[in-house]
């Protein structure tokens, strides 16, 4: 399953294969990809929709100028980000549904180095699986991954003698969190 | 240590059963109604189910219907046991919540556009008794607003969250002392329970 129906090449792809993809999908020509445009482009193999959160979380990453979408040179890191991804969710879907299970998705976050108990699998399919099958799609997964990502980090910046403790106030819980989940 | 209040909280008259559907008095609760025509043999419903629920029950008023997430977000506000589902209890502790919630959006929305503006957004949060700091209300109000209005549904949403987020931390801050410690694991579950 390829996104934007390329075949995927390992190593560095070459400029001008990604010209003529950011070409493609920067639809209105505006010289910049957005939210819409690259929503359009992603298969998340489930002939719905690509999640739009999990577009903004992309596009947020690499937009650094906060113009709400990526051009040419940021676009290139937004392809090899979600070629990673590609490879990763190939790697856990160990029987080749298409989508993440339960199990692949513990065998995964246990990968990543998480220690998370069974009950919070559950909770987590539940929070993510939009497609209702109790599973994790393709967007559904790197979103799931990325809310876990920030959270770890907002904890880290608290956490500052690095004992996996910290005390926080109620605001500063709210405002910690509020933002992410 | 200033936790929120609820505001506008309904007094409704009705018998509360501890639980199941098989109470002689809640079949003719009206409120039972919209729930029961959705709910399973558990007397439970989901994210999918509540959406029906509410927009059958017309408790958004005449401002559009909930979207799914938002009432994902409100079993999870209600859901102490982590099922996932909200029984009719819950139910109507979310109806009276919801109600209170509205009525306080609906003082602000003069022109019943079905939308606020930020500041109003701000002077509501407060007025419903969370005590913030004003950068943290402007936080949450800009996160909240497309060109600078909140429509009804994301107003709910916001508070929803609110108050969910202001639940686990009270779950967790027993003695009342207004902080927690958190341990890694704890924290990443508490957060994405919500």
């Amino acid at each position: 399953m390829a996104a934007m129906g390329q075949q995927y090449r390992p190593g560095a792809p070459d400029a001008n294969f990604l010209w003529s993809v950011f070409q493609r999908v920067d639809k209105d020509r505006s010289g910049i990809i957005s939210d819409m445009e690259l929503q359009q482009a992603l298969s998340n193999g489930t002939w719905t929709p690509f999640n739009p959160a999990t577009v903004r979380s992309i596009l947020s990453m690499f937009d650094r100028e906060n113009k709400g979408g990526v051009n040419f040179n940021e676009f290139t890191g937004v392809w090899k980000y979600i070629s990673d991804w590609q490879n990763v969710f190939r790697t856990y879907d160990r029987d080749n549904s298409g989508m993440i299970d339960k199990n692949e998705l513990k065998q995964a976050l246990t990968g990543f180095g998480y220690r998370l108990s069974e009950q919070f699998y559950d909770i987590l399919i539940r929070k993510f699986d939009r497609q209702g099958r109790g599973q994790v799609a393709f967007d559904d997964f790197i979103q799931c991954c990325v809310v876990l990502q920030r959270l770890t980090d907002i904890f880290r910046r608290y956490d500052t003698d690095q004992d996996g403790w910290i005390q926080v106030s109620y605001e500063q819980y709210l405002s910690m969190v509020f933002s992410i989940v | 240590m200033a936790y929120p209040g609820q505001p506008g909280y309904y007094q409704g008259g009705y018998g509360g059963a501890p639980g199941g559907p098989a109470f002689p008095g809640q079949a003719q609760d009206p409120l039972y109604g919209y729930f029961a025509a959705v709910a399973g043999q558990d007397g439970q419903i989901d994210a999918d189910e509540l959406q029906r629920c509410l927009t059958q029950s017309g408790i958004a008023g005449g401002y559009k219907p909930f979207n799914l997430e938002t009432c994902r977000l409100m079993i999870s506000m209600l859901d102490r046991d982590m099922s996932g589902t909200m029984g009719f209890n819950e139910f109507k502790e979310l109806w009276a919540v919801l109600n209170g919630w509205r009525q306080h959006f609906m003082g602000f929305d003069n022109d019943r556009s079905g939308s606020v503006d930020r500041q109003e957004l701000e002077k509501a949060l407060t007025n419903m008794g969370f005590r913030l700091s004003p950068q943290a209300v402007a936080a949450i109000a800009k996160r909240y607003s497309t060109h600078g209005k909140i429509t009804f549904d994301d107003y709910i949403a916001c508070c929803v969250k609110l108050r969910a987020l202001t639940e686990s931390f009270r779950r967790r801050d027993a003695a009342q002392q207004g902080f927690v410690n958190f341990q890694y694991d704890d924290f990443i579950q508490c957060v994405m329970s919500i």
